[in-house]
């Protein structure tokens, strides 16, 4: 087998090294930079010379001593897990339920989960804050009251009875709905490429739906399920445009409702602090070359890469 | 492998080059020209180069370089003729402002400064011209903050900013900010007609940063058919010379708790005290200070967490959230949905507002008219009926009632004037015709209008006396005064939607408040204080925290942030003999 010529592969590639290098690489070493600078107020020009430690030693001693910083990461740990499930098995469920119906009726589905993808963020998470919203006017409160299940509107959100369960489900659900249609998609488009006969012959076999998915469709699904579990978990680590809204608008619990994410944004954008915020993203980046790394292992994709063995 | 090893080495050759050409982009880009004495851009210098040299081969004699008089005539006259003498025959300056809609002055009123200023050039004969370009955006100004300080980066911020004073702190420290002081040393009768309060609200440091463009005060609003229907069934008139009994003292929020109590007790309201939501700054501030509290050393410059004034003021919070008399999620309901529509159909006795909601109600659909089933605003004359309007309560007998203004002021950017030709040359020049700029825009019948069509309260004693003019006020709702074309159009509407005796009325009232005002700190650090004290609320009103507990939130918080620890200062103990109400 005749040696591929380097020259080539790397004319070919350049454009998207070119695009990675300017967009994902030089961003990401300026951030690793401005968390060793003292930056804040934007003012590049004065502190960008500067290198310190101070932003570390800084976010170590809240990380330490502060009661709320505590809460975040709690929630970031359990709002990415949770999430996940969510998008992974429930994308996969939509997928092979999808899959399994009739075409008629599986379009509409498909395009009615896809629904709050499409949906612009501002316009969906105000649909949630109002769902949400603590008094009789909110949608939920609303039904709950007439149904007469409560008897008093519950601020669902923030009551300190109802925390951190509360703003926990209230993330995973209004996320889990937007990510899980990723999920679906990827899942339905490598189900409808599998091979007819081998679902007619498990049928002619005598396989149930059940057998069918578990035994035929499922194991062929691997790879995709490996690729949505780790494009996921490294969107969830860094997700935050709804969660700020929802919590902005008051409709979460500003720290039980936070992320690790958020608390980079708001560092930056709303006390004017981007060297500490620069510190904390470079942590996120950290942990999401961790779990990225550690998810590629654990999900065998060093096997899926290899060239197969037989002649194909 | 080698294929492998060659990808790498390409990727690597890239990210070199990108991180070359990021450093050199950092080291040259867009220095603020305040800060270095580097020339602007090459093109203005040349064309500018070019246009001069007709004045210098006509052989006139330049003027010199002038300076300020304290004389606004004399001063754009001057400054107009040493332009033209250069070549420059316009300079541009461009401003940015943000706020309610009726609040448009905040950038016109710059628009109409210069129109004032070439129509004195005009006079002369000088020939030039200050041409101004405005932005105006609806929304608070903590975000055109934001974009002010990013932009600065790259030259492309405003040369003048209207936005809160408490931005000036930072931006002075950050050096974003023309130090005017110079400048006002030849305008000290200008300084003599604004509130001396307010002045405070433009230094830092003893430096000036910029001029007062507007204020307001925070009001308790009492609602009338509350306060009717409590004397009606429990024989206490609690508006009875109410207002003056506040100012002097004699009725203290351990009353005011007793009178919500009695609100909500005797069925005449749902609540007995609302008040805004999210940002503890500035309104709840007012207790501090109501309990005899304080926020701010000048001379160590440090910020101070008052313990016993911060722990009674969480104290009322807490009691009247546990006696159901102030929602326990006031801190996150929603203004449109549940603030407002409360208010104006009466379920609280007291709210805790500011001077501009009275016209706000006027415009807003917050009412739902029981007769028709629509909401809609308020009339002028239902505000009128409908709400009693009293200065903020002192905390315990003995404490004095308080107010407190967040005053807009007009910034000039250290870097004004940095479109225009020859800048690195002539940017003292260019910052002294920005400082006019700004003086104008606070002419006082510009201050007057804005402080009447937006319910703000004027910044000056001259602007307050054309309010108390009834014919002047005549004049204006007509649009018989002498405003430029432009900037009549622009605020016709609103001018015919508000210009009207009531209101004014109200404003000629509010400003008298002015007296017992107060400023949160003019400290970098403050408004990272000031959130801490908003989440304290919340979790007091929710029954998270005792105030007890929450004090030691606060102090723990401060305490897990080195920047913070170092310059809050935390001073006295939790009162163990106080009692409330």
């Amino acid at each position: 087998m005749p040696r591929p010529r380097l020259g080539p592969a790397a004319f070919f590639l350049m454009p998207a090294l070119f695009l990675i290098a300017v967009f994902y690489i030089a961003p990401l070493m300026l951030s690793i930079y401005i968390g060793f600078t003292p930056l804040r107020d934007w003012n590049l020009h004065r502190y960008l010379g500067s290198v310190t430690t101070y932003n570390y030693e800084r976010l170590l001693h809240l990380l330490l001593h502060d009661p709320d910083v505590g809460k975040i990461i709690r929630t970031t740990i359990v709002f990415v897990s949770l999430t996940l499930l969510v998008n992974v098995l429930g994308g996969l469920a939509l997928a092979l339920a999808a899959f399994l119906m009739e075409e008629s009726i599986s379009l509409p589905t498909r395009l009615a989960w896809m629904l709050p993808r499409m949906t612009p963020i501002a316009v969906y998470s105000l649909i949630w804050y109002y769902f949400f919203l603590g008094d009789r006017t909110g949608t939920l409160n609303s039904i709950l009251l007439r149904l007469g299940v409560i008897d008093k509107p519950v601020d669902w959100g923030t009551n300190p009875a109802l925390l951190p369960y509360s703003d926990w489900a209230i993330l995973v659900l209004v996320n889990g709905l937007v990510g899980v249609s990723f999920g679906m998609v990827v899942f339905y488009s490598a189900l409808r490429s599998i091979p007819r006969e081998h679902i007619i012959a498990a049928r002619v076999d005598g396989a149930s739906t059940w057998q069918l998915v578990r035994h035929i469709l499922v194991p062929q699904l691997r790879w995709h399920l490996v690729y949505v579990t780790i494009w996921q978990l490294l969107s969830l680590v860094t997700t935050y445009a709804h969660i700020f809204l929802l919590v902005e608008w008051g409709a979460l619990d500003r720290w039980w409702g936070s992320t690790w994410a958020l608390y980079v944004f708001n560092t930056a954008f709303s006390t004017g602090d981007q060297g500490l915020a620069a510190a904390a993203s470079t942590l996120l980046v950290a942990l999401g070359v961790v779990l990225g790394l550690a998810a590629l292992r654990l999900l065998g994709f060093q096997r899926m890469m290899q060239e197969p063995r037989g002649e194909i | 492998m080698a294929q492998r090893t060659g990808l790498i080495a390409a990727a690597v050759v890239i990210i070199v080059i990108i991180a070359i050409a990021a450093a050199i982009t950092l080291q040259r880009g867009g220095k603020p020209a305040a800060t270095t004495t580097a020339p602007p851009a090459t093109a203005a210098t040349t064309t500018t180069a070019a246009a001069s040299s007709p004045a210098a081969t006509a052989g006139q004699a330049k003027p010199s370089k002038p300076t300020l008089t304290g004389n606004i005539e004399e001063d754009i006259v001057a400054i107009g003729r040493y332009l033209a003498a250069q070549g420059i025959h316009k300079a541009t300056f461009t401003v940015w402002g943000a706020g309610d809609p009726n609040s448009v002055m905040r950038t016109l009123a710059v628009a109409e400064a210069a129109y004032r200023l070439n129509k004195i050039l005009e006079k002369n004969g000088v020939d030039f011209r200050i041409e101004v370009k405005q932005n105006f955006r609806r929304g608070g100004g903590d975000k055109l903050a934001e974009d002010f300080a990013a932009a600065f980066q790259s030259n492309a911020n405003p040369d003048i900013m209207a936005n809160s004073y408490k931005h000036i702190a930072r931006f002075a420290e950050q050096g974003y900010l023309l130090d005017i002081t110079p400048y006002l040393e030849k305008y000290k009768s200008l300084l003599g007609d604004f509130y001396p309060s307010l002045l405070a609200a433009v230094q830092y440091k003893g430096r000036y940063y910029g001029l007062p463009q507007d204020t307001e005060a925070r009001p308790l609003y009492w609602r009338t058919d509350v306060a009717a229907c409590i004397k009606e069934k429990t024989g206490n008139d609690i508006l009875a010379g109410l207002a003056e009994k506040i100012e002097r003292g004699e009725v203290t929020w351990h009353d005011i708790y007793r009178y919500a109590k009695l609100a909500v007790e005797s069925g005449c309201s749902k609540w007995g005290v609302l008040h805004r939501k999210g940002s503890a700054h500035p309104d709840l501030i007012q207790f501090i200070y109501a309990f005899g509290g304080r926020l701010y050393d000048p001379e160590k410059n440090m910020l101070v967490l008052d313990v016993p004034a911060v722990y009674k003021w969480l104290y009322v919070e807490w009691r009247m959230a546990r006696d159901h008399l102030l929602p326990e999620d006031m801190m996150s309901w929603d203004w449109a949905k549940q603030i407002h529509p409360a208010v104006v159909s009466g379920q609280t006795l007291v709210w805790i507002g500011g001077t501009w909601h009275w016209t706000e109600w006027q415009t807003k659909p917050y009412y739902l008219d029981p007769k028709t089933g629509e909401k809609r605003p308020l009339t002028t004359e239902e505000v009128k009926k409908y709400f009693y309007y009293t200065l903020f309560a002192a905390g315990d007998p003995g404490d004095k009632p308080v107010t407190l203004s967040q005053p807009f002021v007009w910034m000039i950017a250290s870097n004004a004037g940095k479109d225009n030709p020859r800048y690195s040359e002539l940017k003292d020049v260019y910052h002294m015709l920005a400082f006019l700029l700004v003086v104008k825009a606070d002419d006082p019948d510009l201050v007057a209008i804005h402080s009447i069509i937006s319910a703000h309260l004027p910044v000056r004693k001259a602007a307050a006396e054309l309010i108390a003019d009834k014919a002047w006020v005549e004049k204006l709702a007509k649009l018989q005064v002498d405003l430029s074309p432009e900037v009549k159009n622009s605020i016709a509407d609103i001018v015919k939607a508000t210009v009207n005796d009531i209101n004014v009325a109200f404003l000629a009232n509010a400003s008298n408040m002015l007296k017992y005002t107060h400023l949160t700190p003019m400290h970098p650090d403050y408004p990272r204080l000031a959130d801490i004290f908003a989440s304290a609320v919340d979790k007091v009103l929710r029954g998270e925290m005792t105030p007890e507990e929450a004090v030691n939130y606060i102090i723990s918080k401060i305490k897990a942030d080195p920047e913070l620890s170092k310059t809050v200062e935390i001073v006295g103990e939790i009162p163990r003999d106080w009692s409330f109400p």
